[in-house]
């Protein structure tokens, strides 16, 4: 007869899938709220993105407080 | 370790403490922000570059209201984003950090990576409030920011390799991260643009600054390390039978 027995176990190892989801969340929120002059938006709008700078001015306030070089 | 449950407590303790930076930002930071644009409208005008009319004035406060409200939004999601950073560390790390419990362990991590990835480059490249900074030298401004932030965080990373390895003088491998530091001080660039306007406004703005970026560190040090405390996503449940 087989009895089975609940136990916890704890494992120490960063899972693959959770570096790589929380290293790509890092990467991008960084660079919009840090970097983006209006590279984002251009992917779909093209140049007038750069000239309208969205993200840029959304996270301008930010971008001083926080530290970042902003214009 | 439980993925999903890793991943989520990282995104929301970022994101809380994103939203508390931009809480900050607003109440103290905001002031300063609006006395230096003001500053740079009365160059515009004087310049010829805008005019002083009801169609401006209309216009300035509409972003200035967007800009505003993007406090929190960007708060949110930068804090999201260095929380991952924050998070992928402390799950690296968490076994060797200093303190009896993940709450402690989660404070001192942040402490840590406030000053390396923070403090340290903030005394070279300070924040700047507008009205300084000129546009054409931006991308360098930025080069200078990151290649200092990361000569800082990969120098600590690679410090505490030596600390680990070294069996005695452990001293040496922070007398060799203040080294590295020192020398980067000494030889990178300084910022290039000339500070034009009051420095009382400057350091006022410096000054509000570190304490948003230092209520943002403390919350996230404080919202991780008690909901890992209380959720324990490195802890995993396995059937066994006999």
């Amino acid at each position: 007869m087989s009895l089975s027995k609940e136990i916890t176990i704890s494992k120490s190892s960063v899972p693959k899938v959770a570096l790589l989801v929380l290293a790509t969340i890092f990467a991008f929120g960084v660079f919009e709220v840090g970097f983006d002059q209006g590279q984002l938006f251009s992917i779909a709008f093209g140049d007038q993105a750069y000239a309208d700078m969205y993200i840029h001015e959304l996270t301008h306030d930010m971008r001083h407080a926080a530290g970042f070089p902003c214009h | 370790m439980r993925t999903s449950l890793f991943i989520g407590i990282i995104l929301l303790a970022g994101c809380s403490a994103g939203i508390i930076h931009g809480l900050v930002n607003l109440v103290l930071v905001e002031p300063y922000l609006d006395k230096a644009i003001g500053i740079e409208n009365q160059h515009m005008f004087a310049s010829g570059e805008a005019k002083d009319n009801p169609q401006f004035w209309a216009e300035y406060y509409s972003y200035r209201a967007w800009q505003k409200g993007g406090q929190l939004l960007s708060g949110a999601i930068l804090g999201m984003s260095i929380g991952s950073l924050y998070g992928i560390v402390f799950g690296y790390s968490r076994n060797i950090l200093p303190g009896n419990s993940f709450a402690k362990k989660a404070l001192a991590l942040a402490a840590i990576m406030w000053i390396t990835l923070y403090l340290i480059p903030f005394a070279k490249y300070p924040a700047n409030p507008p009205t300084v900074g000129d546009p054409a030298t931006i991308v360098l401004r930025e080069t200078l920011y990151v290649a200092f932030i990361a000569i800082s965080g990969f120098g600590a990373l690679g410090f505490y390799q030596i600390y680990k390895r070294l069996k005695s003088r452990k001293m040496v491998a922070f007398i060799g991260y203040a080294g590295l530091m020192g020398a980067a001080f000494a030889l990178m660039p300084q910022n290039p643009d000339v500070i034009t306007t009051s420095m009382d406004l400057v350091n006022g703005f410096r000054a509000v600054s570190i304490v948003g970026v230092s209520a943002f560190w403390l919350s996230l040090g404080l919202i991780l390390g008690v909901l890992w405390q209380k959720l324990q996503p490195d802890k995993v449940k396995q059937s066994k039978f006999q």
